[in-house]
């Protein structure tokens, strides 16, 4: 799971505010948190905002630079790779499953994972897998 | 001393179009200005005389008009000179045709499946004797033709929703087609929850449902992780996952 996505997360569970207001609250640039919650490249490379927005959703800064590191055009890559080579691949969710198949299709928000036990195809949220096989 | 607005802008080299854009005066305002049909008001005159770099009292807030123009005097008749005719010119002569417009004829020709002498055939004389001017046409000619046997680019009809996880491509298929079919879907949301229900509606960043017992409910894409056709449920029959 993204930064950006985590962080939206994180945002809904405190009541869904307002991404000024909570960048005014924090202390960081305007604009800041939008650019993170909204862009599919890795972002938030500077530690010391993570350090500041962690501090403001109470997790630890390990959490966001675990997200940091799963960022939306990496998912892409692998989601295109599998698809590809037709393999069958691994995706940890947030849920706690771990769905395995093969890729059937897969667009910027969701992808078509068949799991290859007679059931149709799983429309997998993107925003909802953890981890995959790296 | 104050110069008439016209003769500043000219030495300037603006024309009246760039020292309206400049200055945010109307054009119509402009030209009765350097007419001296109108006077120019103390605020007009700032904005001109920032535009024009020049200070405000050099420009004449009345411009004076331009003098009359020249009677018209009638021309004198031109003493005709008896010309010996004139030769006609042949034109020039194409130079023979570069070989790079050979060879790109050479790798147009190959996409439709002729060799050089297929292409020579077609063209009606070797490659070798072509001129630049004929080549340029084949080139023309080919070009023209490969376009037009190129398929359609599919014209992009959508916009992508504003947030990451908003409906796009693949989804918005898939959620359409079983929309049409009324079919049933199994949802689980990010915490464990499932929910079962006919696909009654979407939108970017939603999903609603209508359950069994006739309830609708509307699903944050955000909450949702995944999804799937329920079986054992069609058309709106009832069934379990």
């Amino acid at each position: 799971m993204s930064l950006g996505d985590e962080l939206r997360y994180l945002r809904a569970f405190h009541g869904g505010g307002n991404l000024m207001e909570i960048e005014a609250e924090i202390g960081l640039e305007p604009g800041t948190l939008r650019y993170m919650e909204q862009r599919y490249r890795r972002v938030g490379e500077d530690d010391e905002v993570l350090t500041k927005i962690a501090a403001y959703y109470d997790v630890s800064l390990a959490t966001l630079q675990y997200h940091r590191e799963r960022y939306r055009k990496a998912l892409s890559a692998h989601l295109h790779q599998a698809m590809e080579s037709r393999a069958t691949a691994r995706f940890e969710l947030r849920t706690g499953e771990t769905l395995s198949g093969q890729v059937r299709w897969w667009d910027l928000g969701t992808f078509g994972l068949d799991t290859q036990d007679g059931r149709p195809i799983t429309v997998v949220q993107r925003h909802a897998v953890l981890d995959w096989e790296r | 001393m104050p110069k008439n607005l016209g003769e500043i802008r000219k030495r300037r080299g603006m024309s009246v179009n760039q020292l309206a854009s400049k200055s945010g005066i109307p054009i119509p305002k402009l030209v009765m200005y350097e007419k001296g049909a109108q006077e120019i008001p103390a605020a007009d005159l700032r904005r001109l005389a920032k535009a024009l770099y020049v200070d405000e009292w050099d420009i004449a807030p009345r411009s004076s008009p331009p003098p009359p123009p020249r009677e018209e005097r009638p021309a004198r008749p031109r003493e005709q000179k008896e010309e010996p005719p004139r030769k006609k010119k042949a034109p020039p002569k194409s130079p023979p045709a570069r070989d790079t417009q050979i060879a790109h004829m050479l790798t147009l020709a190959t996409r439709f499946g002729m060799d050089r002498v297929a292409l020579e055939a077609e063209i009606g004389k070797p490659l070798d004797e072509l001129t630049q001017k004929e080549a340029r046409h084949w080139n023309g000619h080919f070009m023209r033709r490969v376009a037009e046997e190129r398929p359609p680019k599919r014209a992009i009809d959508r916009k992508r929703a504003y947030l990451p996880e908003g409906v796009d491509g693949f989804e918005l298929d898939y959620l359409q087609e079983q929309q049409e079919a009324d079919a049933f879907l199994h949802f689980t949301l990010f915490d464990g929850q499932t929910f079962k229900g006919k696909l009654i509606g979407f939108g970017p960043y939603q999903i609603t449902i209508q359950e069994l017992s006739g309830d609708e409910i509307t699903l944050n894409k955000l909450a949702i992780a995944y999804y799937r056709k329920a079986s054992g449920v069609a058309g709106g029959a009832g069934g379990a996952e």
